[in-house]
C-alpha cells in the first residue's frame, strides 16, 4: 500500500517488529531475549534499534512514527514474541489485562502516573509497584485507547474534562497526604 | 519569613529530596559495564566463525544462525550475508 | 412614578466590597509570592547538590526532584486560579448582573468601577503568573548543564588506554579496535580471521546518547545568536545548523550518513515554515 521507502526493513527486521520488540523491552524483555525472538544477532538488534528512530527522524510525513504506535499497541498479538513474558510479578497479571480492556481504569492510572511525577516520584515506577503494570503494557494500553479516547473528548468534552478533573483530585490528595501537606496549604484567600 | 514558613519550605524539601534521591527509578540503575569481547562459534559443529564467510550462516555446514537478510546499516552491510 | 427613574442610583456597600475584595486578592497573591521565593530560594542548592551528586547517568534523582518542587508552583498556581474564578470572575459577574443598565448615567458609572476592579486584579494576576513562571524557569536552569565535554573527553582518553588490550577469543591473537564503537559490532581477528563481537563499555555507549546534546552544547553561542536576531534570520539559523550537525557528526562519525538525512529534513521544514 505504501511507497514509503524508509518503511523498508532494517537487517530483516521490519517496523513490526522493531514496534513489538521495543513494547516487549519496555514490559521487562532484555536486550538478549529481544534479539533472540527475532532471530538476530546482539549487533544486528543493536543497529535495528539506532536506524529505526533514524527513520523516524528523516521521515516528515510521519508515517513510520505513526505506524510505530499501531504495532507497538499490537505487540501481544506480535507472533515472534508469543508468549514471551519478562521474568518479573509484574507482566501479565490480573491489572495488565484489565488495563488493556478497562478504559476507566487506563485512564485514571494515567492521570494517577501524571500527578505522581508532580510530586517527585517515578511515576512508571509507582505505577509498577502498585499495580503491577510495566511501562511497557501501559503504553500499549495508551496506544490502544487513544483513538477511542479522541473520540470521547470530540463527543463530549466537558464530560471527559470533568472526569480527568475528578481523577486528579482524587490523586494530588493521596499523594499530598503522603507528603505531609503543600507548602502552600496555609495561604487563603 | 517566619521561622514556621522556613521550617515548612525546609521540611517539604527534606522529604523530596529523600524520596527523589532513594526511590528505584524505573528499569533500575544503569550498570557500569566495561568494554568486552566475545565470540559465538557454531553450536552445530564447533567451527569457528570466519568474517569473510559472512555473517548469516556456517561456512562449514551452513547451519543459519540468523534468517535474516542483512541489509547495509551502520558497521554492517549487504555483503555481510553468507 | 417618574421620580423612581430620576432618584440617583447609589451603592456604597458594593464599592466598598469592590475595594476590600481587591485588596485581600493582592495580599492572598503577595502572600503565594513571598512562598514561592523562599521555595526557590531553599530549592536552588538543594537541586544543585541533588545534581552534582546523582550518579545516574540520566540525573534521575535530579529529575524527579526538579519535578516535585515545580509540582508545588504548580499547585500555588492552581491555588490561585481557583480563587480567582471563585472570588473574582464570579462575583464580577454577579455584580454586575445587579447593576442599573449599562447605558443610564449610574449604570455606566458603576459598570466603570467594576471594570476597573476587574483589569487591577487580573494585572496583578498576570504579574504573580509571570512571577511563577520565572521562578519555574529558574529551577529548571539551577543545575546547569551536565558537562558533556568532560565526560566525553574522558571517554576518549579511556578508549586509547583499552583498544590494544582485547584478544582473539579463537585464536589469542591481539586485536587493536580501529575506533571507538558505541554499540556492540563484530570484528575480525587479524591473524585467523574469526568473527569476534566487541561490546562497548557502558561510558562509551552514553557518548552515543549524548552525542547531540555536546553538539548543541558546542555550538549553543550559535544558537543563541540566531534566536536572538529581530527579525530572525534565516542565515544565522543555517550557520548553527551546519556547524550543530558538524560537532554532532565529528562525535560520531559513524552517524554521519543518517544524521545528514536528518539535517536535509530540518532544513527544508526551516526553509518551508520560513517562507511560507
Amino acid at each position: 500500500m505504501s511507497e514509503n521507502p524508509l518503511l523498508a526493513p532494517i537487517h530483516g527486521i521490519t517496523l513490526e517488529d522493531y514496534s513489538a520488540a521495543c513494547a516487549k523491552i519496555g514490559s521487562g524483555l532484555s536486550e538478549d531475549d529481544v534479539a533472540k525472538a527475532l532471530g538476530v544477532e546482539l549487533p544486528v538488534w543493536q543497529e535495528a534499534n539506532l536506524l529505526w528512530p533514524e527513520r523516524m527522524k528523516q521521515d516528515a510525513s510521519f508515517e513510520i512514527v505513526t505506524l510505530f504506535g499501531q504495532y507497538f499497541g499490537q505487540a501481544d498479538q506480535h507472533p515472534k514474541f508469543n508468549g514471551l513474558k519478562a521474568d518479573t510479578s509484574a507482566a501479565g497479571n490480573e491489572n495488565t489485562v484489565r488495563i488493556k480492556s478497562d478504559k476507566d481504569f487506563y485512564q485514571e492510572l494515567e492521570v494517577a502516573r501524571n500527578v505522581a511525577y508532580e510530586y517527585g516520584l517515578d511515576g512508571a515506577q509507582w505505577v509498577a509497584d502498585k499495580y503491577g503494570i510495566t511501562l511497557g503494557d501501559f503504553q500499549i494500553a495508551a496506544s490502544l485507547w487513544n483513538e477511542q479516547i479522541h473520540q470521547d473528548i470530540q463527543a463530549d468534552f466537558q464530560g471527559y474534562t470533568s472526569r480527568q478533573d475528578g481523577y486528579k483530585t482524587k490523586y494530588q490528595q493521596l499523594f499530598t497526604d503522603a507528603q505531609g501537606g503543600n507548602v502552600a496549604d496555609d495561604i487563603q484567600f | 519569613m517566619t521561622d514556621d514558613n522556613k521550617k515548612r519550605t525546609a521540611s517539604f524539601l527534606e522529604k523530596l529530596r529523600q524520596k527523589a534521591t532513594t526511590q528505584q527509578h524505573y528499569g533500575g540503575g544503569v550498570p557500569e559495564e566495561e568494554a568486552k569481547m566475545d565470540i559465538r562459534d557454531c553450536p552445530n559443529c564447533g567451527a569457528g566463525r570466519a568474517y569473510h564467510k559472512g555473517l548469516t550462516s556456517c561456512a562449514y555446514c551452513g547451519f543459519a544462525f540468523m534468517n535474516i537478510t542483512l541489509t547495509d546499516g551502520i558497521h554492517i552491510r549487504k555483503e555481510n550475508n553468507s | 412614578m417618574f421620580d423612581f427613574f430620576k432618584k440617583k442610583y447609589s451603592n456604597p456597600e458594593l464599592l466598598a466590597e469592590l475595594q476590600s475584595r481587591q485588596q485581600r486578592w493582592f495580599v492572598f497573591l503577595d502572600r503565594l509570592e513571598a512562598r514561592m521565593e523562599e521555595l526557590t530560594d531553599a530549592g536552588i542548592p538543594e537541586l544543585q547538590q541533588v545534581f552534582k551528586e546523582d550518579t545516574d547517568p540520566y540525573k534521575r534523582s535530579h529529575y524527579h526532584m526538579l519535578l516535585g518542587l515545580m509540582g508545588q508552583f504548580n499547585n500555588m498556581r492552581d491555588k490561585a486560579n481557583e480563587v480567582k474564578e471563585e472570588n473574582i470572575i464570579s462575583f464580577i459577574y454577579s455584580a454586575e448582573a445587579a447593576l442599573p443598565p449599562v447605558t443610564s448615567p449610574a449604570g455606566s458609572e458603576y459598570y466603570r468601577y467594576v471594570h476597573d476592579f476587574r483589569m487591577a486584579c487580573l494585572d496583578r494576576y498576570h504579574l504573580f503568573d509571570d512571577r511563577l513562571n520565572e521562578a519555574l524557569e529558574a529551577l529548571r536552569h539551577a543545575a546547569g548543564e551536565q558537562d558533556l565535554e568532560s565526560a566525553y573527553q574522558q571517554e576518549l582518553a579511556a578508549f586509547e588506554k583499552i583498544k590494544d588490550q582485547f584478544t582473539c577469543k579463537q585464536c589469542g591473537g591481539n586485536i587493536t579496535i580501529p575506533k571507538m564503537f558505541f554499540i556492540d559490532t563484530y570484528i575480525p581477528c587479524p591473524f585467523c580471521q574469526s568473527q569476534n563481537t566487541f561490546s562497548p563499555s557502558t561510558a562509551a555507549r552514553m557518548v552515543l546518547h549524548n552525542a547531540r546534546e555536546l553538539a548543541e552544547q558546542r555550538t549553543a553561542e550559535l544558537r543563541r545568536a540566531y534566536e536572538s536576531s529581530r527579525p530572525q534570520d534565516p542565515v544565522l539559523y543555517k550557520k548553527y545548523l551546519r556547524a550543530m550537525f558538524d560537532e554532532w557528526n565529528r562525535i560520531v562519525p559513524d552517524m554521519a550518513g543518517e544524521n545528514e538525512k536528518f539535517y536535509q529534513r530540518l532544513l527544508e521544514e526551516y526553509t518551508f515554515n520560513h517562507y511560507k
